[in-house]
């Protein structure tokens, strides 16, 4: 039995290995599950591990293959996905070199405008300025902006009932609480109404060399989204797909951005958007995206993949989605005309295709998500 | 695998969460189990809102405004008014809470589509579900008599949290095979002879191997075979097909994609024997 529980052991720390999510309480649940079936059954065991760690759908092709090899002695195959991404350089890609906190100590925007035009406010500047253009001190100024900026982000209402004093529904349980003041007499009504509720978001980046000036800051403004709205998920896409949201941790910007930068795969290479979309619709549409969700997606549709796969992909968002908003930094260039054929085929899914080059139009956007 | 989970569940005393695609039969895991333990089905369907007073208990107010009135005469002590009007009389029990008081014999509790209640929800249900035993203030802690068995769905909308996954035992139901779900048909759908049994099932198979927006489940092929079997036909033709197709494809965008392309096709293909 013993030897049988160190087994269990090593295999969890192979899953482990293989980037899937054992915790010492589902080793738990495996040993006792293994102590009820039929261990000479190899398949029954197989059963059983699954059942007991609670190996998800998406988890389930790396449980086979550590299964074969730590329980049926067959070597792996080398291994696609998280693995690959481990073994990648750990050089920082120059599109997401961070220098922002030291640059501002010696040079802090303030300090530039003393002696200038009085009423001049370099937040004023800094809003219209490309992002592309900027110092890495202006970046500093700009994400304080940008967070102050999220904070804006409205409410909208929940299914939840919570107390109000205004307007609402009867609450007969307080009602009848209050009358404990009142000698049994229901004297004031209580009343409930929706709670609000902050809206959701998905975020799908473009991370392919076309848009590599911008990613940058596009995804600090991911960061700092990430501290107002909860339910943000981030996405990015270049030929493949992968999921950010468990690396963005608020605040530690050059931590975030380190990690992004070992696990994305694929830093400023090429894009083929429609098969990214379609991965993320056919992997996380279900779980992300529902009637009350944004999605925003932020690319410069330069593409050069299929595009029949980009209109399903998109078709299939735009049907479940509240909202389908497209960023495209080209736009903010008025020579622009959206007329890639990845753009083309993508507009009719779109609710609203807005540039994203400079401070001011996410502030456009943040004020558009919030109504 | 159902099989070896459910014995899982069952032995081990742990709640099963069950997840898989819309139509693969989650729920009805939960009221076959319920049939097979020849016991009670509980079920408490999650929705977006859904609170402490719907899933658990509540007070009846209007009974207990109603007796108080009644009662309005001097000379009723109070203190027994109130023992009266807090007692299990004036109390709705919600599935939550019938669940636990079952006298009889444990139930099979059945928290459908999980993931579609709040967090805040899935917190308090991890409570329950751990201590099988709730507190109501003017009653004092209601402790479960029998364990019932647990059944939680989930369609996977929202990612249901770690702590309640550890809590339960997993598993991830499939589309059936082929050979399997021609065998469902003829279970659920005795009327249906064998021909049209296995080309239906063919079909749907086929379909299912196509990027589709929305894969027809076998709640879907059950639908069609009924609705078949219903026009008298004993195999398909691709115009029978045309016309019922709304039961298995739910969504336009299929359903004029297929009719485009690959019906006649698919037909034909269900139609050939092995």
């Amino acid at each position: 039995m013993s030897a049988l529980v160190a087994h269990l052991a090593r295999f969890a720390g192979s899953l482990r290995v293989a980037g899937v999510r054992v915790s010492l309480s589902d080793e738990i649940d495996a040993a006792q599950a293994l102590s009820i079936v039929d261990v000479t059954d190899i398949d029954e065991v197989r059963r059983a591990l699954l059942v007991a760690l609670k190996i998800q759908a998406r988890d389930r092709a790396a449980f086979e293959q550590v299964f074969a090899s730590a329980w049926l002695g067959r070597t792996a195959a080398p291994r696609h996905g998280r693995q690959t991404v481990r073994q990648r350089s750990t050089a920082v890609p120059r599109g997401l070199q961070w220098r922002g906190a030291e640059a501002a100590a010696d040079e802090t925007p303030g300090d530039r405008t003393e002696g200038g035009t009085p009423g001049y406010s370099p937040r004023a500047q800094l809003r219209h300025r490309p992002f592309d253009a900027l110092s890495p001190a202006e970046i500093v100024a700009m994400e304080q902006l940008l967070e102050r900026l999220t904070l804006r982000l409205a409410a909208e209402e929940s299914r939840r009932y919570v107390p109000t004093r205004s307007r609402g529904l009867i609450d007969l349980r307080h009602t009848l609480r209050r009358t404990l003041a009142t000698g049994g007499e229901p004297l004031a009504l209580a009343r409930r109404a929706r709670a609000a509720e902050l809206p959701r978001l998905v975020l799908l980046c473009d991370t392919s060399g076309s848009m590599e000036s911008h990613t940058r800051f596009l995804l600090c403004f991911a960061i700092a989204l990430r501290r107002v709205v909860r339910r943000l998920e981030v996405f990015a896409f270049n030929t493949t797909l992968t999921r950010l949201t468990p690396w963005l941790a608020p605040g530690k910007i050059n931590l975030t951005l380190k990690r992004l930068a070992e696990g994305v795969p694929d830093w400023s290479g090429g894009t083929r958007i429609g098969t990214c979309l379609g991965d993320f619709v056919a992997r996380y549409q279900t779980a992300c995206v529902n009637s009350r969700t944004t999605v925003v997606i932020l690319s410069d549709g330069l593409d050069r993949g299929d595009v029949e796969e980009m209109v399903r992909a998109m078709r299939a968002i735009h049907a479940r989605a509240r909202r389908v908003i497209w960023l495209n930094p080209l736009l903010g260039d008025p020579r622009y005309e959206p007329s890639a054929r990845g753009m083309q085929a993508a507009l009719p899914y779109i609710d609203r295709l807005a540039s994203a080059h400079n401070l001011e139009s996410l502030e456009r956007l943040v004020t558009y998500l919030a109504a | 695998m159902i099989a070896t989970a459910v014995f899982l569940a069952r032995s081990m005393r742990k709640p099963l969460l069950v997840e898989g695609d819309a139509g693969v039969g989650k729920t009805e895991l939960a009221k076959v189990l319920a049939r097979m333990l020849d016991t009670e089905l509980i079920r408490l369907q999650c929705y977006e809102g859904l609170d402490v007073h719907t899933a658990l208990y509540e007070w009846n107010y209007q009974r207990q405004l109603l007796r108080l009135r009644i009662q309005e005469q001097p000379g009723e002590e109070p203190a027994r008014l109130e023992e009266l009007i807090f007692g299990r009389d004036y109390l709705l029990e919600r599935p939550l809470l019938r669940a636990i008081t079952r006298a009889e014999a444990p139930p099979v509790l059945l928290v459908d589509e999980v993931d579609r209640a709040d967090d805040g929800f899935e917190a308090f249900l991890l409570e329950v579900l751990s201590d099988f035993q709730v507190t109501i203030p003017e009653l004092g802690t209601i402790r479960a008599q029998h364990i019932p068995y647990v059944v939680l769905t989930s369609n996977r909308t929202r990612e249901i949290g770690d702590a309640l996954r550890r809590r339960c035992l997993y598993l991830y139901i499939e589309h059936p095979t082929l050979e399997k779900e021609v065998r469902i048909i003829h279970a659920r759908v005795p009327e249906a002879g064998p021909r049209l049994a296995d080309q239906v099932g063919k079909f749907v198979q086929a379909l299912r191997a196509r990027p589709l927006a929305k894969p027809p489940g076998v709640a879907e092929t059950l639908d069609w075979t009924r609705a078949l079997v219903t026009l008298h036909r004993e195999a398909l033709d691709a115009e029978t097909v045309e016309q019922t197709l709304g039961c298995v494809l739910k969504d336009r965008n299929d359903q004029t994609e297929l009719a485009q392309a690959a019906l006649t096709t698919l037909v034909a293909a269900a139609q050939a024997t092995e």
